[in-house]
């Protein structure tokens, strides 16, 4: 492997922290960055999550132990506009948006691979569980990380293609386990550091505290409201439509004769549809805001689509594209299909590219 | 090439004639002035000998001079310890202050205190047009720093307290640029209040002073065992309080000499990137300056970019203020002068001290144009 210079992407946790370590081990020349995404003093209360005061410190911390430079980037005038604006603004519309994709597909790859190249850096770097590899053609291409449990191909989907032949993910063949492992081997500070599963500007666990004081508590979004049927049918009330998800159960009450779920929302009539278990499975799925990494797949195209994050995917046929969107016919129909996630688009274990799921 | 160390109003390496100094007190001189027996005796007659010389150096009597851990906390004991003393009224400070003065002074304000900032001109100097007038409101304290940390202008201190003694108001003065560089004599200044700090001129971290002027009432921040005539409670830091002693000293036998020196080599400095980068703006220009301070703006180069590549490259300078994160802020020094944001963001801070050398100057002045055409490249791209 030929030796980079590195921009390497250390949020404070053990995988970050993991993934400079390789990248010194293989003698690459490397740099650490932090991006400061938010203002601290602003969020009450101990931060949990590695984004925080505190990661920045682990980060350091870690850096200085691996003997390379780190720098701190406040970012959060770009991150407050472009991840946690979109995000208010995608639950006001009624979608459930993915600011970590958000993230990663605007804000923070472009502006690492700039300040890095600034820097004199040819690469950036991240704690991501993913691959880097090429095709026959040795076109660059992105790859599941082989930890089944803790890929993240999911939230990758967004990249700029261009950036590609820049990206580097050292920990995608790797196991949680092993970076782990590696993490106590180096002695690294951060090897025992607990998982971070929250949104890194959502400290209190619950996005809509986020909303609450992004939006107002009289928000539409989070005012109470009608539960309908899918025929218009009320059935009940709700208490605002953003702290509901499509495939919810909690929150819509008992006594309906049988178990509803939240099948989706109508934002302009403030309204929650509810539905039966069956009516929550979809064999079609409508995808807009696509971003191919590689060529566009073609119309009866067979790819795999994942609709979450953790969940497998599903075969399905691009069935039609026109617009900006396509239509991803589902072999097996899924459930709870959410507007506002992203709808991942594989071929085996190779990002296609993707979108958001518009219905 | 070594790499370079060019930001000595951060902080300086302790001198040699310092740490020898403070040895014997981490050691065999280790006893609390506080106690009764010898130890406490002897480290008491050591303190008291360590203020005798501070308050030499800068004209005063011992009794006036409190020991305090560091610059800020002086600042802190000074604006706050005034405004306590007569809670109703206001505070003054102004614009360009050091975060030590200006944050204090901001959470004086929250806590309903009234607050004034006097403003500054372009050229970073304080504009004290309209102290007359709030002199009138009896205001519990004006504190307007001697020398700017950021730029170096020096401020018009003595016009300032002069002003303040006349109306019997407090006058402090944030000082811990300006020692070693400049002549503080406070039996020829009416000032009330002084604070220094040790590690901004080859002394220890963590050490400061506040000069109190006899008959400047002020109420104390921390309270416990009456140390430091009740003002600062606490065991005292005999060996940084040696430390500082012995750094105040060499400060001021050098002071002529080091102002020429340095002044000499911050003007090549200065002469050269301006003929290699011929837009580039030297900040605070007009006003007199401290010799060791060069603060300048390179348009359309990304400020942070070139500190972080200067880094790289083993010199070390500064941008703007570094925030706890460690984040670069645009600096409220610039934007105070009236400096646009995007001509405030891109500046650095060159600053010079006692172990600065030719050579130095030279390299800085020999890489310096080639990254600034660098990142200019990339960033028009």
């Amino acid at each position: 492997m030929s030796k980079r210079t590195v921009l390497v992407a250390m949020s404070g946790g053990v995988d970050s922290s993991v993934a400079a370590a390789l990248l010194v081990e293989q003698g690459h020349q490397v740099i650490g960055a932090t991006m400061k995404t938010f203002c601290y003093s602003e969020v009450e209360g101990p931060s949990q999550t590695c984004c925080g005061l505190e990661g920045i410190m682990d980060a350091r911390r870690v850096a200085d132990r691996l003997g390379i430079p780190h720098y701190v980037y406040d970012v959060e005038r770009d991150f407050t506009r472009d991840v946690i604006d979109d995000f208010v603004g995608e639950y006001a519309a009624g979608r459930t948006p993915n600011p970590c994709v958000r993230c990663n597909g605007n804000t923070k790859f472009r502006d690492l691979l700039k300040r890095g190249a600034l820097l004199g850096c040819d690469a950036i770097a991240t704690g991501h569980y993913a691959r880097m590899a090429t095709d026959e053609t040795g076109a660059p291409i992105l790859l599941r990380g082989v930890d089944q449990n803790k890929d993240q191909a999911y939230f990758l989907w967004g990249l700029p293609p261009e950036l590609l032949p820049q990206l580097m993910f050292p920990l995608g063949a790797l196991t949680k386990p092993e970076v782990r492992e590696r993490a106590r081997a180096l002695g690294l500070s951060t090897a025992e550091k607990p998982e971070s599963q929250e949104i890194c500007f959502v400290p209190t666990g619950n996005y809509v505290d986020v909303l609450e004081s992004r939006l107002g508590p009289e928000h539409a979004a989070l005012s109470p409201g009608k539960l309908v049927s899918a025929s218009g049918e009320a059935v009940g009330e709700h208490e605002g439509y953003a702290r509901y998800t499509v495939g919810q159960r909690k929150g819509i009450g008992g006594g309906h004769g049988q178990r509803l779920y939240v099948l989706g929302t109508r934002p302009a009539m403030q309204e929650v549809v509810v539905g039966t278990w069956e009516d929550l499975h979809r064999s079609e799925i409508l995808v807009d805001e696509l971003n191919w990494l590689g060529p566009q797949p073609a119309i009866g195209s067979e790819v795999q689509v994942q609709i979450r994050h953790r969940a497998s995917a599903a075969e399905a046929e691009i069935a039609a594209n026109d617009n900006g969107s396509i239509k991803l016919e589902l072999r097996e129909p899924q459930r709870a299909v959410a507007p506002g996630q992203s709808a991942v688009l594989f071929r085996g274990d190779v990002v296609l590219g993707g979108g958001r799921i518009a219905a | 090439m070594k790499p370079i160390y060019m930001d000595y109003a951060a902080t300086t390496p302790v001198r040699s004639e310092v740490r020898d100094a403070m040895l014997p007190m981490l050691e065999e001189r280790f006893g609390n002035p506080s106690s009764t027996h010898r130890w406490g005796r002897e480290a008491r007659a050591i303190l008291e000998h360590a203020r005798a010389r501070l308050a030499a150096v800068l004209g005063v009597s011992p009794i006036e001079i409190i020991f305090t851990r560091g610059g800020t906390e002086a600042d802190n004991l000074a604006l706050l310890g005034r405004a306590r003393t007569s809670p109703d009224a206001p505070v003054v400070c102004s614009a360009i202050e050091h975060k030590a003065i200006l944050a204090t002074a901001r959470a004086a304000e929250a806590g309903g205190t009234e607050l004034h900032v006097l403003p500054v001109d372009r050229s970073g100097t304080v504009d004290h047009s309209t102290l007359p007038d709030i002199l009138r409101r009896e205001p519990s304290v004006v504190s307007v720093m001697w020398a700017n940390n950021e730029v170096g202008a020096i401020q018009p201190v003595l016009e300032i307290a002069t002003q303040c003694a006349d109306a019997g108001v407090a006058f402090h003065t944030d000082a811990v640029q300006a020692l070693g560089k400049i002549r503080i004599r406070l039996d020829e200044l009416p000032v009330s209040l002084l604070s220094i700090s040790a590690h901004k001129i080859g002394g220890p971290k963590g050490v400061g002073a506040l000069f109190i002027r006899r008959g400047t009432e002020i109420s104390p921040m921390i309270f416990g065992g009456g140390h430091e005539r009740g003002l600062r409670a606490g065991t005292e830091d005999v060996a940084g309080a040696v430390g500082f002693a012995t750094a105040i000293e060499l400060a001021e036998r050098e002071r002529e000499q080091t102002v020429v020196r340095l002044g000499a080599l911050r003007d090549r400095l200065e002469a050269a990137l301006r003929e290699r980068v011929p837009d580039l703006v030297v900040n605070a220009e007009s006003a007199e300056r401290l010799p060791t301070i060069l603060n300048v703006t390179v348009p359309g180069a990304d400020s942070e970019a070139l500190l972080l590549t200067l880094d790289l490259q083993g010199i070390a300078v500064s941008s703007g203020s570094a925030c706890s994160s460690g984040a670069v802020e645009p600096s409220h020094v610039l934007t105070s002068m009236g400096i646009s944001p995007d001509m405030a963001g891109p500046s650095l801070r060159f600053s010079l001290g006692h172990e600065t050398t030719d050579d130095e100057i030279s390299h800085v002045i020999s890489v310096f144009p080639q990254i600034v055409e660098r990142l200019r490249e990339m960033s028009a791209r």
